[in-house]
């Protein structure tokens, strides 16, 4: 039952790799095909949360039991995974043309929905590392297919900083399991609890490095500008829409179900909240600054995009650390938002780069003439991200800011507002300099992408707004995780929200917005109509102007502020882990100059010593 | 039906008192500057004669989204306008809380913002990237001060700020937390870009910023978002610091005198340098807001 929904797109993928060599377009059509029916079979799920389903397997003598089951947090990441893919595939579809690896493309990207919906069915530590790796090595080759020279290192940097979190990950989930004989999460949340406190929250720690370095939370955030920026254009939106998300729900199941926040329930608290929490908290807001200032600095725009994404997954944490009603509720619908609008974003630019072929916003300017609806998309899910009522990402960053003043966590909200108030920055350099401003002579004749793209931005465009009216329908779905995972719920209404020290009607501001415009629109339209000029015919104090490209501000938008953050921008942490790594690897050389330098007779005698110690340990035992 | 009738009503009549103060104030700031600065000066009445005289002239567009900019910013500040309370006059206050205030301002800085880029000129550019640099600076700072007062009064409503501060006028919070009012200030100097921090319109430099490429009723309609944004940040400060009015004729006279002193601080002070004025805005009103709101939340 449960397996259809994980094998199903995996199966899907050989036939799509093998039709795809045949026709480029076959393997984007069967992907949208395959996504499409997994959202509906989905939502035939809805409701039914006692869906369970088990394998055996006898190993060696040890019984593992693989668990799969369904609940509401699972069931939202699901559909999320699914609904997101129909849009990706779709819009894929014209570009397959100009992809170098258009098959392999659709074979990893079936695997990665597949095994995405494996990560959040599972219900133990085996089935969920065995999807999770599946996911890691797919996406990696995604990511290193991308058409830059610097894609394959990029990949190299996230498969490195994965695999390392993941084998910790496996090494904390055999230790569970030597203790309890099971890798079911149930039975290793009763363990834990009930072992000692220090050893339990070093477990822990461990089995969520992986979701760490997958959400992009500091210091490990350092592969997601380069693998985001790098990758194919299509993928990037799943990347920074979707899989930075899997990593917040891995979070939530070791906060949650493995009972991380019960441990740490009855240490040292600041203002409340236990120090641990705490200090997740203030990793996130490590997290937004770090990711706002690296993004105000790029002249790329999917490194920028990428940075955003960093930050805004900063808000998800923080909300998620802090764990009171109105902070999970407001991470749950930052997270979904974010997901809409950051997908919207990055298929917008997607567009652009199919059109234009470079990611460097200064080589651009004035496509808004040539590319309304793109511009049209982009628009809208800047006012979301920024945070602009009436669009859904107000609502999310609304619900928040409440949670921190409820509690007073006064350095949490710094943070909070630096990103907000900085992403009109960061998101306003790609509208000003990408579509708005001067057109290039080279871009004159640019026409609108085909319409198989214009639909999933178009669809995209109205859940930002339907979202942004109508919050209850998430905080249903919302409300019935916070009650499963044993969190009180926040009141609210098909379009309003409930907060600590005040309520949000988005109705009633909708309406209100619109009155206040259509105001403006009369006064306008009432006046003398105006005469249209070229973009050339400008002032320009005296000045003649020959050219547009040098008439159009774009390199270096916000230099004065960059110069304010330049020294702390140069010592980046990319750095201080390479000269990690050159350090590591100089010790490991000079270890190997000792130790072995190539004389056979020691190499004898170190397996004669493993054998001896191997030996003796077993005899002891 | 009546009900809407009302209703439509009291959009108009608060858009176009807001729309006329706003102007007059900056009639008589315009006067006060020139004073300071031994000149006569226009008459009080010159800012009417401008909007008048442009909404008669012809104009130039740039493009559709030159036109949407104009539009967008305008009908961003009316609709802000509603959740402000102005005296007794309370269209939507019980439900405009102050975050939102703030965010529903950005409308308007978006669209004006993405109007002018629109044009093509540079000039306009690279003022729009000047005003944004400086909004983080004195957002963080504002923000801070309304994170302490949500916090010490528990609401986030304006109209609930306001009636906080009910009873003598020692509670006003210009006199509870006079740091907090000297920041508010500060901050509202540079909210409406007055001289230190006014170095993303610099009329001799990018030949006035944003504004560059705008005339007729363009030029028009951005005086007229002027003249309300001027209003709603003087009726936030009254309301938030000054404990609000009973009636609108005291609230106007309160907002007039917030007004003139900022006139007067602004004309005495040079033009800061963007990261200086940012760098300003991060060391005092935020370090004093800060100390505040650390003050307020132990």
């Amino acid at each position: 039952m449960l397996t259809n929904y994980i094998f199903i797109p995996i199966a899907a993928a050989f036939i799509a790799y093998i039709l795809n060599k045949r026709n480029r377009k076959a393997g984007a059509v069967i992907t949208a095909l395959v996504s499409a029916y997994l959202l509906l079979s989905l939502t035939a799920l809805y409701g039914r949360w006692d869906i369970t389903q088990s394998f055996n397997l006898s190993l060696m003598g040890y019984k593992i039991d693989f668990l799969l089951a369904v609940n509401p947090l699972s069931w939202l990441f699901a559909v999320m995974t699914a609904a997101i893919s129909i849009l990706i595939a779709l819009f894929s579809i014209n570009s397959q043309e100009n992809f170098k690896f258009s098959s392999v493309f659709n074979l990893n990207f079936l695997i990665i929905i597949g095994s995405m919906i494996g990560i959040v069915f599972a219900r133990d530590f085996l089935t969920l590392f065995i999807f999770w790796e599946l996911m890691t090595w797919t996406s990696f080759y995604l990511i290193s297919a991308g058409k830059k020279k610097m894609a394959g290192r990029a990949a190299y940097r996230y498969i490195i900083l994965s695999a390392g979190a993941a084998y910790a990950f496996l090494m904390a989930a055999i230790f569970i399991f030597q203790q309890t004989g099971s890798f079911a999460f149930d039975s290793a949340a009763e363990f834990l609890v009930a072992n000692s406190p220090a050893q339990s929250i070093m477990l822990l720690l461990v089995i969520s490095l992986p979701f760490i370095v997958k959400a992009g939370i500091f210091p490990l955030h350092i592969w997601v500008k380069d693998a985001h920026g790098n990758a194919p254009k299509e993928f990037s939106p799943f990347l920074s829409g979707m899989m930075l998300k899997i990593g917040i729900y891995g979070m939530i199941v070791v906060f949650y179900q493995l009972s991380f926040f019960k441990i740490i329930e009855n240490t040292i608290a600041y203002r409340g909240l236990p120090l641990l929490s705490y200090l997740f908290a203030l990793l996130g807001a490590v997290t937004i600054i770090t990711g706002t200032i690296l993004a105000i600095r790029q002249e790329d725009m999917k490194k920028l995009v990428a940075y955003s994404s960093i930050s805004q997954m900063g808000y998800i944490i923080i909300g998620i650390a802090i764990a009171t009603p109105l902070g999970f509720s407001g991470s749950m619908l930052h997270l979904m938002n974010h997901l809409i609008f950051k997908s919207t974003i990055f298929l917008a630019l997607a567009a652009v780069i199919y059109r234009t072929g470079t990611t460097k916003m200064y080589e651009m300017g004035g496509l808004i003439f040539r590319m309304p609806l793109t511009f049209a998309a982009y628009l809208t899910a800047i006012i979301a991200l920024a945070g602009i009522p009436p669009t859904n990402g107000f609502i999310s960053k609304w619900v928040i800011y409440q949670a921190l003043i409820e509690k007073g966590y006064l350095f949490l909200a710094i943070a909070a507002f630096f990103g907000s108030i900085a992403s009109f920055m960061y998101v306003f350099k790609p509208l000003s300099t990408v579509f708005l401003g001067q057109l290039k002579p080279q871009h004159q004749n640019i026409k609108e992408v085909p319409l198989l793209m214009k639909i999933p931005m178009l669809i995209l465009i109205l859940v930002i707004v339907l979202f942004g009216v109508f919050p209850g329908i998430q905080m249903n779905i919302i409300n019935q995780i916070s009650g499963y995972l044993g969190i009180e719920t926040v009141n609210y209404t098909l379009y309003s929200i409930q907060g600590a020290n005040g309520a949000w009607n988005s109705l009633l501001i909708f309406n209100i917005f619109s009155a206040g415009f259509i105001i403006a629109l009369l006064l306008f339209s009432f006046a003398k109509k105006s005469k249209l000029v070229g973009l050339l015919d400008t002032y320009s104090s005296g000045e003649y102007i020959t050219d547009a490209e040098s008439y159009h501000y774009a390199y270096q938008y916000y230099r004065p502020f960059d110069r304010l953050f330049d020294n702390l921008a140069a010592k980046s942490l990319t750095d201080f882990y390479e000269t990690l790594t050159k350090n590591l690897v100089r010790s490991g050389e000079g270890l190997r100059r000792a130790l072995a330098a190539g004389k056979l007779q020691n190499y004898a005698l170190y397996s004669v010593l493993l054998f001896v110690i191997l030996a003796a340990v077993g005899w002891i035992i | 039906m009546i009900d809407i009738i009302y209703r439509i009503g009291h959009f108009v009549l608060i858009t176009v008192f807001s729309m006329a103060l706003g102007l007059l104030f900056m009639g008589i700031a315009r006067k006060i500057v020139a004073r300071i600065q031994k000149r006569y000066g226009p008459p009080v009445y010159q800012p009417y004669l401008d909007v008048l005289k442009l909404f008669g002239k012809d104009a130039i567009t740039h493009g559709f989204i030159f036109d949407f900019g104009a539009i967008m910013a305008l009908g961003g500040v009316i609709a802000t306008l509603f959740f402000i309370p102005l005296g007794s006059w309370q269209l939507y206050s019980m439900e405009g809380t102050v975050i939102l205030v703030i965010y529903l301002l950005a409308i308007a800085s978006l669209g004006m913002a993405m109007g002018t880029v629109g044009s093509g000129n540079p000039q306009a550019s690279v003022g729009i990237s000047r005003a944004l640099m400086q909004m983080l600076g004195y957002e963080l700072p504002y923000l801070v001060i309304l994170f302490a007062l949500i916090y010490r009064y528990q609401t986030s409503s304006v109209w609930g700020l306001m009636q906080a501060q009910a009873g003598s006028f020692l509670n006003w919070n210009l006199f509870a937390y006079p740091l907090m009012a000297a920041v508010a200030f500060v901050v509202l100097i540079g909210m409406m870009g007055k001289k230190p921090f006014d170095s993303m319109i610099a009329p001799s430099e990018i030949g006035s910023g944003p504004v560059v490429e705008s005339g007729g009723k363009y030029l028009g309609m951005l005086l007229l978002q002027k003249s309300i944004t001027i209003i709603i940040e003087l009726a936030l400060y009254v309301n938030l610091f000054l404990g609000g009015a009973e009636n609108i004729l005291i609230f106007t006279f309160k907002m007039l005198i917030v007004w003139v002193l900022a006139t007067m601080f602004g004309s005495l002070f040079p033009r800061f340098r963007i990261e200086d004025g940012i760098k300003f805005f991060w060391k005092w009103p935020l370090g004093i807001a800060i100390l505040q709101a650390i003050y307020i939340i132990t």
